[in-house]
Order: C-alpha cells, then structure tokens, then sequence
C-alpha cells in the first residue's frame, strides 16, 4: 500500500487515544507536528466522530448564552456608531490626540464590552461590585497637591472615559525594581512590570497591563522562568510587557490591554475600574519574581 | 453606503462600509438564528468534540461581529462570517500542520477585503452526508472497521471481536482507513 512504510507503530497508538478521547465526548488534540498527511487522517476522525450518533447537538443554552453575548455586542456598537473602531485595545499604538478624542465622545463602557466578549472566564478578572481601597481613595482625592509626582500616560484600552475609576496602590519603585509584580483587586487581576529593554519603545516606562488573556479570558500567570505570560488555558504565551509571542501556539492573539500608571512619590499606583458601592476590601498584593 | 448581496439567495443583513454600521438587533438575530447550527455543524465536524466546537463558534460569531467595521469595503455578512469561520479553523489546525495557512489576523493587518465577486462557502454538503459518501466510496474492511469506530461507538476490543481481528490490527486498520477517506473526501464530497 503506498505510503505504509512511513507508518510508525506510534501512529497507531496515538491514533487510537485520540478516537478513544472522541468517542468519551472530551477535547482531544492530536500529536504536535503533524505531515499534512497525517494532519488529515485527525481531521477526518474529527468529520467522522460529527456524524456519530453520540456526537453533541448544539445545547439550547449555548446557543441562548451566545445570542446574549453578541447581542450586548451589537447594542454596545450601536451607542458607539460615531466610533471607527470597536476594541481601542487591539490600536493601542493609535496616536494619542485621537484617545482624546475619543475621550470627548463620552464613550462608554468598554470593559464591560471586554468582559461579555471574553466569556465567562473573564468574570474572573472583572469581578463586579467592587470596593474601593482606602489608600486609593487618599490618593485621588489630592491629586493637585503631588507636586512631586509625575503622573505616565498610557493608552487606555480597557477602562472606558465615564466608567468610575480608582488608582490602586500595588508597589513601589525600589520594591518592583524588573520583578514582575501580580495586583488583585476586586474588579480586575493584572501584572506591572517595568520596561528595562534597550531599544523598547516604552523602555524606561512602567507597564501595567490586564491579566486576562485576550483569547478566552482566562487569568495568564508569570513564568518567570521562560520571561513570559503563559495563560492556562490554551497555553497562549505573552510577552513580560504583554505583547502576543510570537512562539506562542495561539495566533490570533491580541496584547493584554494596558491600564494607565502614575507615581507619587515612589508608590506606584494603576488606574482599575471600580464595582459598584460595597465595603472596602485592603488591597491584596503578591509579589513574584 | 451601498450594500452588495453575495450570490446567495438568502436575503442577508447588509453591512455598511466606511466605518458605518447598519447592523441592528433584530437584524443581526436572524442572521444568528439562520447561521449558528451551520456554524456550529461545521466546526463541530472539524474538531469532533462539543467543548472546542462551542469554544470556537463562539469565537467565531464574535470576531464576524466585531470585525464588521474593519471591513473596508461592502461585504455580505454572511461572506464574512464564512471568512471568519473557515480562518478560525486554519488556525485552529495550523498548530498541527507544519505547511503555513493566513491566519485572520494577517489577513486583517494587510487590509484584506475577501474576493469581490466570488462566492464564500462552507461545505454545502452536511458532514453526515459527508461521511455516508465517503463510507460507500471505501473498501469493504475499511468501510466497516470506520462504522464501527465511529457509527456505532464501539471499543476497539468489540470491534476486534466483530471483525474477527485482533486488537492491533484494528488500529492498523482504522489509521488506513481514515487515510483512505482523506484521500476520497475532495473526490466524493466535491
């Protein structure tokens, strides 16, 4: 038969796990670095296990759960139709006088957008009814007399103009030094992180970015083995400043979207969406390097 | 702004060019309704399991929706979605091929605004329907060993025994098999 001397006793086996997978109704990948050849023989087991009589029908409450999503999606669009672009984080490299623009618009809630279309697992990461910290609300409400403190500007992508907001104490600058450091607050996880690479466009700058990644939403964790953010769930991988990875094997990845950050005094602060009113919570706070 | 209705006959939502949008609810909840079960067949028959078919889909809906307004020019939704839905796959699959497919995002980055003319289609032939026809067109052992797999769920011990085989040979058996289809799906199924 042609091609059978190319066929390893290994292909058999790893062949049968993953109909073995399919027919248990689970997800089931099959071995990296497949010829196209063999690439097909996975995709049609995929066609074949369709036309099983136990392959899943589409659930009612999926298809009810997507309706939903979208339908916020369009209605969100629809109150934005003078905006050109849906997701400002996916142009976070967009001049800065169009943001002000855009801030002129009094557009609204673009985390909230963010959250919907992430899916659940962005829930993690945008806890709703939130707190606000105590130190943070002594921190904005002098924002005048910090004749010291020099405030960085950063393209806002996920905090929409309107949608209130706190500056939420995480570190200092000799405690982060080029640690990577992971803040938590009721609304939102994320990384700061200073950019110390020659040559970086934003070297020399804090960066704050979301840790929820821009594919399905689940929470990316620091490796700091690899230098990098690895998200658990498809094991797409981000750069230490956010950008999408070129290795990563998720391709269709945007960068985490950044949250603006200021320093007073040696504190460094993130700007965080904050939840509706509820008790203040103190911050929690993990360092890892 | 004009509108530009693809070849199908289906009446479609119209989407607006030039950073306009004519995308409405209503509209955009028949075109969902009409669209999921197509979307979801197809990518279920791609990946064969309900998770990463509703992952997927979802995710294909999304981007179909927020990619609208990308669009430069006119484009049928349904064009689109389909563009969406068939780019979404490749990547899905690119991580297990080795040969390189355009994945959405570069097709979006340099501005691409699908063929004008020529019409975007998934398969127009439901995957079942895919597979009887594959089945017929294979040889006997082949079309059995690929029934029983997969028609009839069965292990690969019930299948051995059935067949009269040993258990090593059925998984012999079922990987030529399936390579045999690969081979008669284009030729069978169009």
């Amino acid at each position: 038969m042609q091609g059978d001397d190319q066929e390893r006793f290994e292909d058999y086996l790893e062949l049968e796990q993953f109909i073995e997978e399919l027919q248990a109704g689970h997800a089931a990948h099959p071995p990296a670095e497949l010829t196209p050849e063999k690439a097909n023989i996975y995709r049609m087991a995929a066609l074949f296990r369709s036309a099983s009589p136990d392959a899943a029908e589409l659930r009612p409450e999926f298809a009810a759960e997507l309706h939903a999503r979208l339908e916020e999606e369009i209605q969100q669009r629809q109150k934005k139709r003078e905006r050109p672009k849906l997701l400002p984080f996916l142009y976070r490299k967009q001049g800065s006088s169009g943001r002000e623009a855009d801030r002129d618009n009094g557009r609204s809630n673009v985390s909230r957008r963010a959250l919907l279309a992430g899916g659940a697992a962005v829930a993690a990461s945008l806890v709703v009814g939130a707190g606000l910290m105590h130190e943070v609300d002594q921190a904005t409400s002098k924002p005048s007399a910090t004749n010291s403190g020099t405030t960085i500007q950063w393209d806002e992508q996920l905090i929409a103009d309107g949608q209130p907001t706190t500056w939420h104490f995480v570190t200092t600058l000799a405690e982060l030094g080029d640690k990577v450091v992971r803040f938590a607050t009721d609304t939102i996880v994320g990384y700061l992180t200073f950019d110390d690479t020659k040559g970086d466009p934003d070297e020399g700058k804090l960066v704050a970015m979301s840790a929820a990644c821009t594919h399905m939403g689940c929470i990316v964790q620091w490796n700091s083995a690899e230098q990098r953010f690895v998200c658990p769930c498809h094991n797409g991988l981000f750069t230490e400043y956010g950008e999408p990875d070129p290795r990563s094997p998720v391709r269709y990845l945007s960068a985490l979207p950044r949250l603006r950050t200021k320093v007073e005094n040696g504190n460094i602060y993130v700007e965080v969406p904050t939840g509706g009113p509820s008790t203040a919570k103190p911050p929690r706070l993990n360092h890892q390097s | 702004m004009g509108t530009l209705h693809g070849k199908s006959a289906r009446k479609e939502p119209a989407i607006a060019g030039s950073g306009q949008d004519s995308v409405d609810v209503q509209e955009f909840q028949k075109f969902y309704q009409e669209h999921l079960g197509q979307i979801y067949r197809y990518v279920y028959s791609r990946v064969g399991n309900r998770e990463e078919a509703e992952d997927l889909t979802s995710q294909i809906f999304i981007k179909a929706v927020r990619g609208i307004d990308r669009e430069r020019g006119a484009l049928s939704m349904q064009h689109w979605l389909f563009q969406v839905a068939r780019t979404t796959i490749a990547d899905y699959w690119r991580v297990h091929y080795r040969v390189s497919v355009s994945s959405l995002d570069e097709l979006l980055e340099t501005g691409w605004e699908g063929p004008a003319e020529e019409a975007v289609t998934l398969e127009s032939v439901r995957p079942e329907e895919r597979v009887r026809r594959i089945l017929q067109a294979l040889p006997e052992h082949y079309r059995e060993v690929l029934t029983c797999r997969f028609l009839l769920n069965l292990s690969i011990r019930d299948t051995a025994q059935k067949m009269g085989l040993t258990e090593a040979n059925v998984k012999v058996l079922q990987f030529r098999a399936l390579k045999r289809a690969a081979d008669l799906e284009s030729v069978v199924t169009g």
